[in-house]
């Protein structure tokens, strides 16, 4: 369960204080519900992804986090250049506390990427479809109760994204999901409800499909 | 199988033992023979300068043997230096990893100053084993003190280090300014020269920075031979410590929201 409570957000510039980018948001994820975030582009969606992450505070309500939640896959960071896949795995296990059962992880994570040798090579020497792999490995190496996604699925070669897809879809059915994607497809295809981000609002819908509606009258299209 | 919401200590707790991990093998093994360089460094530096002084201390400086002087000056001045200059760059260079909300930029901080402890502490033992193989007289007269003293020292870096790490975030110059008063700061530290040789009015002056204090209570504990001049105080070393781990625990409290921004 995500609280969101009169959520306010805002980024210093370098002239003070700028507009608000998210403005008195307010809505509660009940477990286990897939809702897939949509909105032009800087309307504020990874804003909301990183603030629900916990990367980011909100710079006036709060938000509550009764569950175990993934950090933003998808995002690019997360992994350092100059160490292998294997120490970058190794060091997400042990911030999530799974010390004990870290060679399971690592074998998961080793497996799911399909990387080969390149697992214990320094992340640097890592094509970008590559890093996609590994990242998206290690997102889906944990039990979390809710995953935050930012476009992820679009991630790797068609045998690769194939193979992710199915994982979602298993993480899906059985956890909850906040996604951001541009493809309507994929939103349709993991997401019940919908939030759209409009003009630093947020509407709240049950059904996707009137999220993507109102979406797509917006912009015109 | 669903696994119980950790406390806020475990998080914590996990995160400096992964980042510490991390570090260590950052700093130990990435690049080439990267270990190497922990005993190269200060080596150097204490080649260079016996050379350079060799000749003016012929062999004793306040009563104390020449080179376990500088020895002793610059292993105690390293422990507040490298902790400050390393713990000052900690969130910069582990930015990518704020994507995990497990890992704070105090986190980082923290972790490295301990670990630059950690490894000057080793760098030192190892110096000191090998110049005992030279028949120095390694062995302190007052180890106790010796502890607290560098243990002291370490304080002082880490407090520097916990302020210039959120203020160089917020001001990126900073930084460019800490790495020219760096060279200075060598020289008012006292790692070459006893207090006791700077004249006054100046010696009062320089007595604001801890680490003349620091080097000279150290020097006195180590050598029973040196006189440390009266003013040296080790509760000043631990008072400048105390406000300055304060007052960066606070900037980083403050500035939390910006320190993880990119």
């Amino acid at each position: 369960m995500i609280i969101v409570d009169d959520v306010h957000k805002r980024y210093m510039t370098s002239h003070g204080a700028g507009r608000w980018v998210l403005r008195s948001l307010n809505f509660t994820i009940a477990p286990k519900v897939n809702v897939g975030l949509v909105g032009r582009n800087g309307a504020g969606k990874s804003t909301l992804l990183r603030l629900i992450g916990g990367i980011d505070t909100p710079t006036k309500g709060h938000i509550e986090r009764h569950c175990r939640l993934s950090w933003p896959m998808g995002y690019g960071g997360g992994l350092q250049g100059s160490l292998t896949g294997r120490q970058n795995a190794k060091f997400v296990c042990r911030i999530h506390g799974h010390d004990e059962d870290m060679q399971d992880r690592l074998d998961y994570i080793a497996d799911f990427a399909g990387i080969g040798h390149y697992f214990d090579q320094p992340v640097k020497t890592y094509s970008s479809g590559m890093r996609s792999r590994l990242q998206f490995a290690m997102s889906m190496a944990f039990d979390f109760d809710v995953y935050i996604s930012d476009e992820v699925t679009a991630a790797g070669d068609i045998a690769f994204t194939n193979k992710a897809a199915a994982a979602f879809k298993r993480v899906a059915d059985h956890a909850g999901l906040i996604m951001v994607s541009h493809s309507e497809e994929t939103l349709r295809q993991f997401c019940q409800a919908g939030i759209w981000l409009h003009d630093g609002s947020a509407y709240w819908f049950d059904d996707i499909e009137d999220a993507l509606a109102n979406y797509k009258e917006s912009i015109g299209a | 199988m669903t696994r119980p919401i950790r406390s806020s200590v475990q998080i914590t707790l996990a995160s400096w033992k992964a980042l510490f991990l991390r570090e260590a093998v950052t700093r130990l093994a990435a690049g080439r023979a990267a270990w190497a360089w922990l005993l190269v460094e200060p080596l150097g530096y204490l080649i260079f300068i016996m050379t350079l002084f060799g000749f003016v201390y012929h062999k004793k400086v306040g009563g104390v043997d020449g080179a376990m002087f500088v020895v002793t000056g610059l292993l105690g001045f390293y422990f507040a230096r490298n902790t400050f200059l390393r713990s000052m760059e900690a969130i910069h260079a582990n930015g990518a990893l704020f994507t995990y909300r497990q890992v704070k930029p105090i986190d980082t901080v923290l972790v490295r100053a301990a670990l630059e402890g950690f490894l000057t502490l080793l760098s030192a033992i190892l110096i000191l084993a090998g110049a005992s193989l030279f028949h120095y007289d390694v062995l302190p007269d007052d180890p106790l003190l010796v502890m607290a003293t560098v243990f002291g020292l370490w304080l002082c870096g880490l407090g520097l280090g916990l302020i210039l790490s959120a203020a160089t975030k917020l001001v990126a110059e900073l930084g460019k300014v800490v790495n020219i008063l760096i060279i200075p700061l060598y020289f008012v530290s006292g790692v070459m020269i006893p207090a006791s040789t700077i004249p006054q009015p100046y010696r009062d002056y320089l007595l604001f920075n801890p680490f003349l204090h620091g080097l000279e209570v150290l020097r006195g504990a180590y050598f029973s031979p040196f006189h440390a001049v009266p003013e040296a105080s080790l509760g000043y070393v631990y008072g400048f410590a105390l406000v300055a781990v304060f007052l960066g625990l606070s900037l980083h409290l403050r500035f939390s929201r910006q320190l993880v921004a990119e």
